[in-house]
């Protein structure tokens, strides 16, 4: 009790340059838990992008090579030789930006040593005409403008890997293994709201019936597939450039362990060397953008100037602390001379430094919370890019809507769209998020300020010598 | 009983030497009150930090009931401070955040008095010197004759047997110096301390039984003739030699 008044009494004493010191360490370790916040906010929309890309789960993705270009010639599905004869009907051209794999791989893949699961899946992009009944008739409209989606096949054996996997249900119910080779089709929520489509909603692709037996939201920041239907039924579909039966175009891999990740890359690079593997990391170092920059500001900047703004906060408090103690020597003296240990006093004294540092914790949480409420309430939107024909483009074709087709219906009389492949671009919102582990990381910082300004203060406490300290009284 | 042999303490000062005390030989008995005088410099304070183990010799012995202060760990000395010895300060060194009873509870903490038995010394000690009333009282809010009572109660808080005073009356004014003394007498007569005082003032050194001068680090001691005189102890002290 007697150390707690003592203590409490001195602070009092000193309350300007205690409240000095705890607002030094409060203003760095304020911005620490700013810069981690926000630092932790940017890993999370990072991560979101990614994952929206990639699947939750997924280590590695692996796409077929870039198809060769494909010229605007005649498309699959309902190819088209006379448009004036097409009045009143609907096409639908399917593209794929990777050749096939053949789906004997998936199993190959799986069965690679550090890979958990694996699982094939396609990624289309689906491009719908519809021609006016009066289409070609004398003062009917020019060419009808093209609409596109992406249809993402599923292997409904393995539901924990690929886009549909971050995916949370809003209505219906999702694919089970007994959907493998139904006309069933889980329709994204924003691609449901945009054509009135709900759970029983019948859709026709490519000339098939799919009942839609549930909706899906994926993270505001991705941009998902919007249409998902079992693998097979996918395989079945015609392509503009061939068929994918008994292929794939995408295989998701899970490793063993996150530090396997590599090994499993090289893996699959070794057996499949024509196709392109993705991991997370690859992926990260992909994206561009002011989300990639912000990465680098918090990363670089922040870090660098919570550490200098730490560093002088640890400096002034140190100093201060020694500057007390100096003018406490008689006070310390006098109590070694009736007979307080030198441990009791540098108790005393480290007391009093980790009740500023608590303080510092306790307001530097606060103004750490209020720079994360800041950053949320006026950082812009961030934008994620992902793109160029590399390992990126392969994953934002696994769940991110290409470029739209840049061509429209082609000449002689024939459909061409070709699918986009290039860069792909998503707003992501900042928000700051003040984790238990930084508020931890902060008390510990601020205590450890405290405790390190008490200690060159117990320090030189510790050297005084009694007969010198009372000489010292005036 | 204390017993000095040959007790030399040297200071360097830059690169010199200066002599504080030269090779005293002196025995202070249980119960005696002894006054040092003697020109500032002269190796006054520097004897009573010898005493108080807050200093050691650089040559010599200096025995407190047998035990040879120089010889013992700082945590002993220590322990044998707070045990054994109390001090007064002519600045009183009271604790400014601290209450008067604070301030000599301040003594007991290294002693481990706790609870009723810890309360009930610190009312006795204040009561002793005449403060019972005062015990909530912060330094400031005191007099300076009533900051050294409260001196004089932290250093008797612990029934020591020793007290040792430098210029206990030095910071007060005329009539509240001749309360401290007969205050100390008093105290010094009834507990049977060991009082060793040093103070620039003659009228309270020849109350002391003996009295000593210092004198470039040399002690000359003199019979008193004052109130403390008897009973007299065995003079028992020996000039300096060389």
């Amino acid at each position: 009790m007697f150390f707690v008044t003592y203590l409490r009494r001195e602070l009092r004493r000193r309350m300007r340059q205690a409240v000095f010191i705890a607002l030094g360490l409060a203003l760095g370790v304020g911005l620490v838990v700013t810069v981690a916040a926000a630092s932790a906010g940017v890993k999370k929309a990072q991560s979101g992008v990614l994952g929206a890309l990639y699947g939750v789960g997924t280590d590695v993705t692996v796409t077929g090579a870039p198809p060769k270009s494909q010229a605007p010639t005649a498309g699959g599905g309902g190819g088209v030789t006379g448009l004036k004869n097409e009045a009143g009907k609907s096409f639908d051209t399917l593209t794929s930006s990777y050749s096939g794999i053949s789906a004997s791989k998936v199993a190959e893949v799986a069965r690679l040593h550090g890979v958990a699961e694996a699982a094939g899946g396609i990624a289309l992009q689906v491009t719908s005409i519809t021609f006016p009944k009066n289409f070609g008739s004398p003062g009917s409209s020019s060419l009808p403008q093209p609409s596109s989606f992406t249809l993402d096949g599923v292997d409904t054996g393995h539901p924990s890997l690929g886009p549909l996997s971050t995916a949370s249900l809003t209505s219906g119910h999702s694919f089970t293994a007994a959907d493998a080779d139904a006309n069933v089709a889980v329709v994204d929520s924003g691609y449901a709201t945009s054509n009135s489509l709900k759970a029983g909603s019948v859709l026709t692709i490519d000339k098939i019936k799919f009942t839609v037996i549930g909706i899906v939201r994926q993270a505001q920041a991705s941009s998902p597939p919007d249409v998902y239907v079992p693998l097979a039924r996918a395989q079945d579909m015609s392509l503009q450039s061939g068929s994918l039966k008994s292929d794939v175009n995408t295989i998701y891999a899970a490793a063993s362990s996150a530090a396997g990740i590599s090994a499993v890359s090289k893996e699959i690079s070794t057996l499949l060397p024509h196709a392109t593997v993705t991991t997370a990391a690859s992926l990260a170092s992909e994206v561009t953008g002011s989300l990639s920059s912000a990465a680098k500001l918090a990363g670089d900047l922040g870090k660098w100037l919570s550490v200098l703004v730490l560093i002088a906060a640890f400096a002034v408090a140190c100093l201060l602390t020694m500057s007390a103690v100096a003018r406490r020597v008689a006070e310390f003296g006098t109590l070694k001379a009736i007979g307080w240990r030198t441990r009791r006093i540098v108790a005393q004294v480290l007391g009093e430094s980790v009740a500023m540092g608590i303080a510092g914790a306790a307001a530097g949480v606060g103004l750490g919370f209020a720079g994360a409420a800041i950053i949320t309430k006026v950082a812009p939107k961030l934008s994620a890019t992902v793109g160029g024909n590399t390992g990126a483009q392969a994953s934002a074709a696994g769940g991110a809507k290409p470029a739209p087709p840049a061509s429209a219906p082609g000449g002689g009389g024939h459909l061409a769209l070709i699918g986009g492949s290039g860069a792909h671009t998503v707003s992501v919102p900042l928000h700051p998020s003040v984790t238990v582990g930084v508020i931890v990381l902060a008390v510990v910082l601020a205590v450890a300020g405290g405790l390190l300004a008490g200690s060159f203060g117990s320090w030189r406490i510790a050297r005084l010598r009694p007969a010198d300290a009372l000489s010292r009284v005036a | 009983m204390y017993k000095l042999t040959g007790v030399t303490k040297l200071y360097q000062k830059g690169r010199r030497t200066v002599t504080a005390v030269a090779g005293l030989d002196l025995v202070i008995e249980d119960g005696e009150w002894l006054a040092v005088q003697g020109r500032t410099g002269h190796g006054k304070s520097t004897l009573l930090n010898l005493l108080g183990g807050l200093d050691r010799p650089t040559e010599g012995t200096i025995e407190l009931d047998g035990t040879n202060l120089g010889a013992l760990r700082e945590t002993q000395l220590t322990r044998l401070r707070a045990e054994k010895i109390g001090f007064i300060f002519q600045t009183f060194n009271l604790i400014p955040t601290l209450s008067a009873a604070e301030n000599v509870e301040a003594a007991l903490i290294p002693l481990g008095v706790s609870g009723a038995g810890r309360r009930a010394k610190i009312a006795a000690a204040l009561d002793a010197v005449g403060l019972a009333d005062r015990a909530g009282h912060l330094p400031t809010e005191l007099s300076g004759g009533q900051q050294q009572r409260v001196a004089i109660a932290r250093a008797l808080v612990k029934e020591p047997k020793v007290v040792l005073a430098d210029e206990p009356t030095g910071n007060l004014d005329e009539d509240t110096r001749d309360d401290i003394i007969a205050l100390l007498e008093d105290l010094w007569r009834e507990r049977g301390l060991t009082l060793v005082l040093i103070t620039h003032d003659t009228s309270l050194a020849r109350r002391a039984q003996r009295v000593g001068v210092m004198n470039k680090g040399r002690l000359t001691i003199h019979q008193a003739t004052g109130s403390a005189a008897a009973p007299m102890p065995k003079p028992s002290a020996t000039p300096p030699s060389g």
